[in-house]
């Protein structure tokens, strides 16, 4: 249990980390940053899980890899909502993402919730590169503590 | 009964270069001739086309026999990762050569959490070897 609270306190010092820089980093520089962050662990990251979980042959199998196991082991609950198209553009809803949880629920800080989101997105971009699959990953808050994420796979 | 044989053991990144590769021959036979290592690259390269291939058909990671050559069997294991472990071995080796692969599999997962070590370049660390050594003499040579 206690790790859970590391994780959620490593990942806001982290964030106001990368933001202490005042007028001399530009907020997209720092959620950059954050993102690439997120790239690197996920790279690593899903290397590790996927020891005993096997192989997948099917992107629609790595997608529900993600929402399911990885959801479940860094934040302990599942995606609520994946949405697909088909043609390489998924959307996952979570309706109560961990790092929003903590902050409002409304509209409240709705401003700031970006820079929490960043680091999971590059999460998210990285277990799908190691797993094979290029994409880009973007984040949506209308309401805290629910966001969706959006992957668009980069395919030819 | 411990069958010996000759087996050439690679690990291979996403862009088809070799991240590690080592050599294992029974302890009792005198050393061949140098010409042979080259080979040995040559013959693993080659399969990769078919350990591609293979890749998708099976949800397995330890793929079994994937190719011949001459005398030389090729055998493969791909993580989800899309790292690829060859093993080229000149006697059949079927549960051997699997269990190696396992052992190799966590050997790698542990050193690639090291924060130092940058994924798909070559593995340079001396306690990687010597854990391959280890293994190769326990579950190739024998």
């Amino acid at each position: 249990m206690a790790e859970e609270a590391m994780f959620d306190f490593i990942h806001m010092e982290a964030v106001s980390y990368v933001f202490q820089g005042g007028e001399k980093i530009s907020e997209d520089e720092a959620i950059s940053k954050l993102e690439h962050m997120g790239f690197a662990t996920g790279y690593r990251l899903v290397e590790r899980l996927t020891r005993e979980s096997g192989r997948y042959k099917d992107e629609l199998d790595i997608m529900k890899y993600i929402c399911k196991d990885l959801w479940v082991t860094v934040y302990k609950k599942q995606i609520d909502n994946l949405r697909t198209n088909h043609q390489g553009v998924y959307v996952l809803h979570d309706n109560r993402f961990r790092f929003l949880s903590h902050m409002a629920a409304g509209k409240q800080y709705l401003q700031y919730a970006p820079r929490y989101l960043a680091f999971t997105c590059g999460l998210v971009r990285g277990c799908l590169a190691n797993l094979g699959v290029t994409c880009v990953v973007t984040a949506e808050v209308t309401q805290l503590p629910a966001c969706k994420f959006q992957i668009q796979v980069q395919r030819g | 009964m411990a069958v010996a044989g000759n087996y050439y053991f690679a690990i291979v990144g996403h862009h088809d270069n070799p991240m590690f590769e080592m050599e294992f021959t029974p302890a009792n036979k005198e050393p061949k001739k140098e010409d042979h290592r080259h080979l040995n690259q040559f013959i693993a390269h080659a399969a990769l086309d078919l350990v591609d291939e293979s890749m998708w058909t099976t949800g397995n990671m330890y793929l079994r026999l994937v190719d011949k050559f001459n005398e030389w069997y090729v055998s493969a294991f791909v993580t989800a990762g899309r790292i690829r472990l060859i093993c080229l071995h000149d006697v059949k080796n079927d549960d051997g050569i699997k269990n190696f692969f396992m052992e190799m599999y966590e050997t790698y997962i542990k050193h690639s959490m090291n924060p130092f070590y940058t994924p798909n370049s070559p593995i340079k660390s001396p306690a990687f070897e010597k854990k391959a050594h280890f293994y190769g003499r326990k579950y190739l040579t024998g």
